[in-house]
């Protein structure tokens, strides 16, 4: 008899459930961006198109692997594996179907933001090791942009924590059963989620892996089975910024009880709502917005985004201070 | 000067969503073709009379006459003429269709050409006389 | 002591014998996604601005002026409309013109009118095309599926008008070979409208985005003198004020019977090309709508002999991109004696090395792709000889006699 956790953690919510939500989402995407501008997105596969994402995942593990001459062989092969695990491994701490998550624990918010380093970190190790000219520069547009989301994401997060007083996702969630984070700390939000663009390099940040500037960035000299799982990792990754998102500023699976559905459904119900919320958001934003060049978007963050939470850090503890709020 | 904002395409966008897309699912759906589209060449060999006028005037050397024996007229022997047509060479210009005089030739609409063989292309409907 | 130093160092006698090393060298193409057609850009940096640039062209030379010797004047015509996808009328319409001033007939005034309509229609579509191209390579698709989706509507026009979307065959010499449908006037006037507003639309969304307007604002710059002197051409001179637009300056076709103005800009700058361009589109459909309800009744063709008397001339047009030259010589026969063909990207490229300099990377797609460049259009062919980096061009004359003296060794 498999423990009930294990059982959790691989198929529902773990490990499955996080991979087919990261197909759903990129189906959405490219639906709805389809949607906007006049067009019809993916149609035969399944119905609706729904199967296309699966479709693309596994027509490129069929395909033929070619290793630039210069490439550093093990870096690009090995790699990728470790890419994915980040985001996988993150989307255990959030809590789904009920208060609690599956691999929860009292500090493990650290966790996470020190996974968001990483999966940086191995992008940059990834980008680099394919050695072209259009990857170094890639590397170099990708580390900078690095540099500038990096600080006002944690400190959004920090902000959250900070007024829940909590250093567990469940934690912060459990802080907003009164009120939800979103309407105590709004700049937060908004930061939050203008870094987690910069993050996933969506438009108009996708400044690393410009498609029309240089090919396609530092994807380009992959193929095979570790582009399907470089681009299933972008996917996932998605799915994972806008949980956290949902569960830190949305108030997770909290929300007003409704008789006859069982609480655990109920709890899922609401995440899924406010996920797919997040996600919306972040779509409507993808294909109404140009691409910016590099210089611009580090401006961006460190002269404008940088101060703006800053500002809203030392707001919430003037107003906990001063007895405005009560911190929960 | 207009005020600057990003997202200056986000209403046009929201209402484009809830209208019918502008995708023509082609091959699911049938295309809708003007009237005077050139597409495919086709001959009347009724009408025909061998004259060569279409080869001589068409750009891309599509049309070869063959000789088919000759006839009686009178007291002379003419010869008889058809046209052979290389359609996978032809450019839709409709060059011979405007001069011919007989009317013999006109441009259907059918556009899809793709095939496996080549001899599919070769139009020689119009040796049969 | 003299110190060596370790990276190899070039130099390139077009660039009047500049040196530059190896390391500084950004290969821009032939193959690149922001490039339709393939052309060869040696970018020479230092840190990240663009210092100069070094074309190499001749990829997609396709020797059209030679076979245009072997056709018949006719069969030429069907030859140089396939020169280009997107100024396909344009081109056959100036050939036409070169050839028609050697015969003795003249072009029926409906003619006249009808070859301006199609011209307008032809503007319309290139610069929807150029407007939704600089939207997808700025990052911008959701521009560039829109506009396009509008000009689909313009290629619908022209396929009940002419039979076909791109290659309009709608040009003869001495005339046009079909006349206008039957009751078409109400619908165009309608579509002109219509896309008129749509461009009104499209102006405004360049003009208020913040995200176009970083990437497009004070990017390209370039003097009007400098333009003036490097001979820039159609939108690229009009962009920093000059009023060159061979409609105006020397009309042909219907052009002097209809009332319009050209369209210019002062800034000099990316988006002051997108304005321009946006803004002749207005100008265009405004002229399409008045030559529809104004066509007079009459012949639309004149047939003429096939041999066409001796004598040499030459015809210039207004090409969506800018000044088409074309000059025609005849030595009485059924075949010309020479072709010329000069195409605007050509008399462009100069003026478009000039606006790269002082550019960073990033921008170098966004500017190469505002000059409206046409490639397939443009090509020369130039020798180069890769050991000692030097070029040079050879006129006819010499070419015929390395092709003698070629098939002459090779015989012994």
């Amino acid at each position: 008899m498999i423990d009930q956790t294990i059982l959790e953690a691989i198929v529902f919510p773990g490990v499955f459930f996080t991979i087919g939500m990261g197909f759903l989402f990129d189906w959405l995407d490219r639906k709805t961006a389809a949607r906007m501008q006049g067009r019809i997105g993916p149609k035969i596969t399944g119905p609706f198109g729904i199967l296309q994402p699966l479709a693309d995942f596994l027509k490129l593990l069929l395909k033929e692997e070619v290793i630039p001459s210069h490439a550093d062989k093990t870096v690009f092969l090995f790699a990728p594996a470790l890419y994915f695990l980040a985001p996988l491994l993150s989307m255990l701490f959030i809590p789904m179907i009920g208060p609690v998550s599956i691999a929860g624990f009292d500090y493990d918010l650290l966790v996470i933001l020190f996974l968001l380093a990483y999966a940086a970190f191995v992008v940059a190790v990834l980008s680099y090791s394919s050695a072209s000219s259009f990857t170094t520069v890639a590397t170099g547009r990708l580390i900078l942009q690095y540099v500038s989301y990096e600080i006002p994401m944690v400190l959004a997060i920090v902000c959250a924590a900070l007024y829940t007083r909590s250093l567990s996702v469940e934690g912060v969630v459990a802080g907003q059963s009164k009120i939800w984070n979103i309407f105590v700390m709004p700049f937060a939000f908004v930061v939050y989620v203008i870094a987690l663009m910069a993050e996933l390099e969506k438009p108009p940040f996708d400044i690393p892996s410009a498609k029309t500037e240089i090919v396609a960035g530092w994807l380009t000299e992959f193929s095979g089975r570790a582009l399907s799982f470089l681009k299933l990792t972008k996917e996932v990754g998605y799915v994972f910024g806008s949980a956290l998102a949902a569960s830190l500023f949305l108030g997770g699976g909290l929300g007003p009880e409704i008789v006859g559905i069982p609480p655990s459904l109920l709890y899922f119900l609401y995440f899924m709502v406010k996920l797919m919320a997040v996600g919306f958001l972040i779509f409507v934003l993808k294909t109404s917005l140009a691409r910016i060049k590099i210089g611009q978007a580090t401006e961006l963050f460190w002269k404008i985004l940088t101060p703006l939470i800053l500002a809203q850090i030392i707001l919430i503890l003037a107003l906990i201070q001063g007895g405005v709020l009560v911190a929960t | 000067m207009p005020r600057r904002r990003a997202g200056a395409a986000i209403p046009e966008m929201l209402s484009t969503m809830l209208e019918h897309p502008s995708t023509q699912t082609y091959p699911y759906q049938k295309v809708q073709l003007p009237l005077r589209f050139r597409g495919k060449l086709d001959i009347d060999p009724d009408k025909c009379t061998g004259c060569q006028v279409c080869a001589m005037v068409c750009p891309a050397s599509v049309i070869t006459m063959v000789d088919l024996g000759t006839r009686k007229v009178g007291d002379r022997e003419l010869p008889v003429k058809r046209p052979v047509f290389e359609l996978a060479t032809c450019i839709f210009c409709s060059e011979c269709v405007d001069n011919c005089a007989f009317n013999a030739l006109e441009m259907t609409k059918q556009f899809e050409l793709a095939t496996s063989h080549k001899e599919d292309l070769t139009m020689k409907k119009a040796l049969k006389k | 002591m003299t110190e060596t130093s370790s990276t190899p160092m070039r130099r390139e006698e077009s660039a009047g014998l500049m040196e530059y090393s190896v390391e500084n060298l950004v290969p821009f193409g032939p193959i690149h996604p922001a490039l339709k057609e393939p052309e060869y850009f040696k970018l020479v940096l230092e840190g990240e601005k663009i210092v100069q640039v070094i074309p190499r062209i001749g990829y997609v030379h396709r020797g059209l002026e030679k076979a245009a010797e072997m056709r018949p004047w006719v069969q030429n015509m069907y030859m140089f409309e396939r020169t280009c996808g997107i100024c396909s009328f344009v081109h056959s319409l100036c050939y036409g013109q070169a050839v028609e001033e050697l015969t003795i007939y003249q072009v029926p005034k409906r003619a006249k009118y009808i070859r301006v309509i199609i011209a307008e229609l032809e503007r319309i579509h290139s610069h929807l095309l150029w407007v939704g191209l600089m939207g997808h390579w700025a990052g911008f698709e959701t521009l560039f599926m829109w506009v396009w989706r509008d000009r689909e509507i313009i290629l619908d026009l022209v396929e009940e008008i002419s039979g076909n979307r791109v290659h309009k065959s709608m040009n003869a010499i001495c005339g046009v070979r079909r006349d206008m449908p039957d009751n078409m006037e109400n619908r165009i006037v309608e579509k002109m409208k219509f896309i008129a507003d749509r461009a009104r639309y499209y102006r405004q969304i360049i003009d208020t985005e913040q995200t176009m307007l970083e990437r497009t604002e004070k990017i390209g710059k370039i003097s009007a003198d400098t333009a003036e002197k490097l001979c820039a051409v159609g939108p690229m001179a009009r962009y920093v004020g000059l009023r060159h637009d061979v409609r105006l300056n020397d009309p042909y076709a219907a052009y002097d019977e209809i009332p319009f103005d050209i369209v210019t800009r002062k800034e000099g700058d990316v988006h002051a090309l997108l304005r321009l361009r946006l803004d002749e589109l207005i100008v265009a459909a405004n002229i399409v709508s008045y030559a529809v309800q104004h066509l007079p009744a009459g012949p639309v063709r004149v047939k003429i002999p096939p041999i066409i008397p001796a004598g040499e001339h030459a015809s210039h047009c207004e090409a969506p991109r800018g000044e088409i030259y074309y000059f025609v010589r005849s030595t009485g026969g059924r075949t010309p004696d020479r072709v010329k063909s000069r195409q605007p990207t050509m008399a462009n490229l100069p003026t478009a090395l000039e606006i790269l300099k002082g550019q960073t990377i990033a921008d170098v797609p966004m500017v190469l792709t505002a000059i409206d460049p046409c490639f397939g259009c443009m090509d020369r062919m130039a020798f180069l000889d890769t050991e000692t980096n030097r070029h040079w061009t050879w006129s006819g004359e010499e070419l015929r006699q390395y092709g003698i003296n070629y098939y002459r060794k090779r015989k012994k």
